[in-house]
């Protein structure tokens, strides 16, 4: 089972900016001629490519090599522009390398979209051979497969009616069925699952995971839902701009990833007093938002706490003051209020911490806005939107990909067992 | 197809080689071919309420106007042939090398959305473009001969029939494959440079009026004849008139000529298009 069946050996894609219009034509003819007549080196192949004009000239994959065994299933992850997709579409031989070689064995078939080949006026009978085809099934397999490809998508009643006037989701689900029914050696699968509704990506990602598991196919897996990632494959490489920047196991791999991604902390510190938000009783002095927690490199996910730190200069000394702390919900509900207890004012830099539990947020994004308090009752200094932050998802053993539902999720106590059977 | 099936080994390089005209690969994806086929014509006449009648139409309604335009009004020889029939023969003949060129050489324009997301041998495509109109052609052919009877049936129009009539469909696989090698050299051409996409539209019309379809070669003046038998598509539509109509100006050097045309262009199409093909996508 641990055969190579793909090796990328370093690839790269050089592709060229601009426009192409009269002058690419001279430019065109003149790099013919010094290539083929005067059997002068391609400056696109020579050493000194990094010299390259960037204005001109953009790698988008750099020196990208790796192995894929029979059997496996490898994840790319990486953010926009980061070259997934180019890499991609070179393994699909879609395009050219300028670079490099892959070597590999056995059928491939690549999903870079959902329905690849449809033509809207056709029926949707017509539409899964052409479709079939066009991805590189032959007759025999269509036919064999036909009747559960229609099964699979649900649409029986309208098979010989165009597709055109399908429902956006009828549409995605014949697309996506005649894609799951390939049966290569190698399937590339890129981005799939952003389409159809959650009913239909848990549906997909279980035939992903049926062809991976069951049928023992190798699968090269691009997705922005590291939850999929992770769950489907057991391998994964991280690109960033063209270069393979991680690679190992895909948990770790997306780890790294997503804390990459995330600030470690967010904050703000106001070097003039003038420049802060404020009014001549109270300004704030800096803020700052992060998880708490004993590793350098955390970020903030649905199980680690929350500290917030805010400091403000107080100008004022013949009163109270207390500080209310609001949680809302990006959508502006208000998750909670946080009191504090009142302390006499003085002249000073005021200092607030304090600590929303783990396992309490949700994986949204939340806002925080304070009002300092004059005497439990006059408002001095209202900050709105004072900061903001993500907290990411973190699920183990959990085959659910949907986003999660809820402002909050606390972890609450819950019970689930058999009671007692029923008499029959 | 099970495992324990030998996998074929395949290698992805950064140059492609002119000679990697795969056969296998294209046999593989025949029923594509079909299928690209049997699309084409489902696609162009769903919702339409004369279906495939418009593929006689079209040609029906051009053999009207030129009757009308090159031989009432003008006075164009046609010879002994009466003007419908020889009219109708040019036209058939010349939309079928027209169209098949004309489509094959927008293959890379009009399937980008297609070619950037999934791969299997361009060929394919142009390929279906040929033998959908080349079965446009034979439907069109069909009326001809209806008319051609009509003539011979009650017009007294004679024409002997003899083994020459076996030279017709090498006539046609010459023409269609002159139109496939010219669209694909044009498909390679006009995907990076699109304006030259407008230089194929007055190509075929210049190339119309140097090819006999309203005219027969015979009625050319000796002195510019070398003109219209440059064109290698002449002495074929000819050799077509020879063969079902009885008339025509053959000459055996004229068709060698054409043949070796035929050949010559086609195999450099086809290199063209396999070193091409793969680079194209970049810059469509």
């Amino acid at each position: 089972m641990s055969d190579t069946i793909l090796e990328v050996d370093n690839i790269s894609k050089l592709y060229k900016l601009g426009k192409i219009d009269s002058g690419s034509l001279k430019k065109d003819l003149d790099s013919w001629w010094k290539r083929v007549v005067l059997k002068r080196p391609d400056p696109v192949y020579e050493e000194e490519e990094n010299n390259l004009p960037t204005s001109q000239y953009l790698w988008a994959l750099k020196n990208i090599s790796f192995k894929l065994n029979e059997g496996e299933a490898l994840g790319i992850i990486g953010s926009n522009g980061s070259g997934k997709s180019t890499l991609l579409k070179v393994i699909s031989r879609i395009v050219q390398p300028t670079k490099g070689t892959i070597r590999g064995r056995g059928k491939i078939s690549s999903i870079l979209e959902v329905g690849t080949g449809f033509h809207n006026e056709l029926s949707g009978r017509e539409n899964i051979y052409i479709s079939g085809y066009t991805l590189g099934m032959n007759k025999a397999e269509i036919q064999r497969k036909f009747d559960e490809i229609v099964a699979f998508s649900g649409i029986e009643k309208f098979i010989d009616t165009p597709i055109k006037r399908y429902s956006s989701g009828m549409y995605v689900r014949l697309a996506f069925a005649v894609a799951a029914h390939l049966e290569p050696d190698i399937l590339i699968v890129d981005e799939v699952l952003a389409v159809g509704d959650a009913d239909f990506q848990k549906k997909c990602m279980g035939k992903m995971k049926d062809i991976s598991d069951k049928n023992g196919r190798t699968i090269l897996f691009v997705s922005h839902n590291m939850q999929a990632v992770t769950n489907l494959c057991n391998n994964a490489i991280w690109l960033q701009q063209g270069e393979i920047k991680g690679t190992g196991l895909a948990g770790e791999v997306v780890e790294s990833y997503i804390s990459s991604l995330k600030q470690e902390k967010i904050e703000s510190v106001w070097e003039a007093e003038y420049d802060a938000p404020g009014n001549n009783q109270v300004r704030m002095k800096s803020y700052q938002v992060r998880a708490q927690s004993d590793k350098s490199d955390s970020y903030i996910t649905v199980r680690t706490p929350v500290q917030m730190d805010f400091e403000f200069y107080c100008y004022i000394d013949d009163c109270n003051i207390n500080v209310n702390v609001k949680l809302y919900a990006v959508t502006g509900e208000c998750i909670f209020n946080l009191g504090c207890k009142t302390i006499k004012a003085q002249k000073a830099v005021l200092a607030l911490q304090s600590v929303i539990p783990a396992n309490l947020l949700n994986n949204n994004t939340y806002y925080v806005s304070l009002t300092v308090v004059k005497n439990n009752s006059y408002p001095i200094f209202d900050f709105d939107h004072c900061v903001s932050f993500d907290v990411e998802d973190e699920r183990k053993n959990m085959s659910y990909f949907g986003t999660w539902p809820g402002l909050i999720r606390p972890s609450v106590d819950g019970d689930f067992y058999v009671k007692n059977l029923l008499e029959s | 197809m099970s495992v324990e099936e030998k996998k074929e080994e395949w290698v992805i390089e950064s140059k492609s080689s002119y000679f990697n005209l795969d056969l296998k690969e294209l046999a593989y994806y025949r029923h594509l071919l079909f299928r690209l086929v049997r699309k084409e014509f489902l696609v162009n006449y769903q919702q339409t309420l004369l279906g495939p009648l418009w593929i006689l139409f079209q040609p029906l309604l051009t053999m009207i106007t030129y009757v009308f335009v090159f031989n009432k009004i003008i006075g164009v020889p046609n010879g002994k042939l009466p003007p419908a029939l020889f009219y109708f023969c040019g036209i058939v003949v010349w939309n079928f090398f027209n169209e098949s060129f004309t489509s094959t050489s927008r293959t890379f324009r009009d399937n980008i959305h297609i070619f950037s997301k999934v791969y299997f041998p361009r060929l394919i495509v142009p390929l279906s473009v040929i033998i959908t109109q080349f079965f446009r052609f034979l439907i069109q052919l069909g009326l001809l001969i209806l008319i051609l009877l009509y003539f011979i049936l009650f017009k007294g129009f004679t024409v002997k029939f003899n083994a020459l009539l076996l030279a017709i469909p090498l006539v046609m696989l010459t023409i269609g494959m002159i139109s496939l090698s010219l669209g694909l050299i044009f498909s390679v051409i006009t995907a990076k440079y699109r304006d030259l996409g407008n230089f194929v539209d007055i190509f075929t019309r210049v190339l119309l009026f140097i090819t006999p379809v309203i005219y027969p070669l015979g009625s050319v003046k000796e002195s510019i004849r070398w003109i219209v038998q440059l064109n290698p598509l002449s002495s074929l539509f000819e050799l077509f008139r020879l063969c079902l109509l009885g008339e025509g100006t053959v000459s055996v050097p004229q068709l060698l000529y054409s043949v070796i045309f035929m050949i010559v262009s086609l195999l450099l199409a086809i290199l063209l298009f396999n070193k091409q093909g793969s680079k194209l996508i970049d810059v469509i």
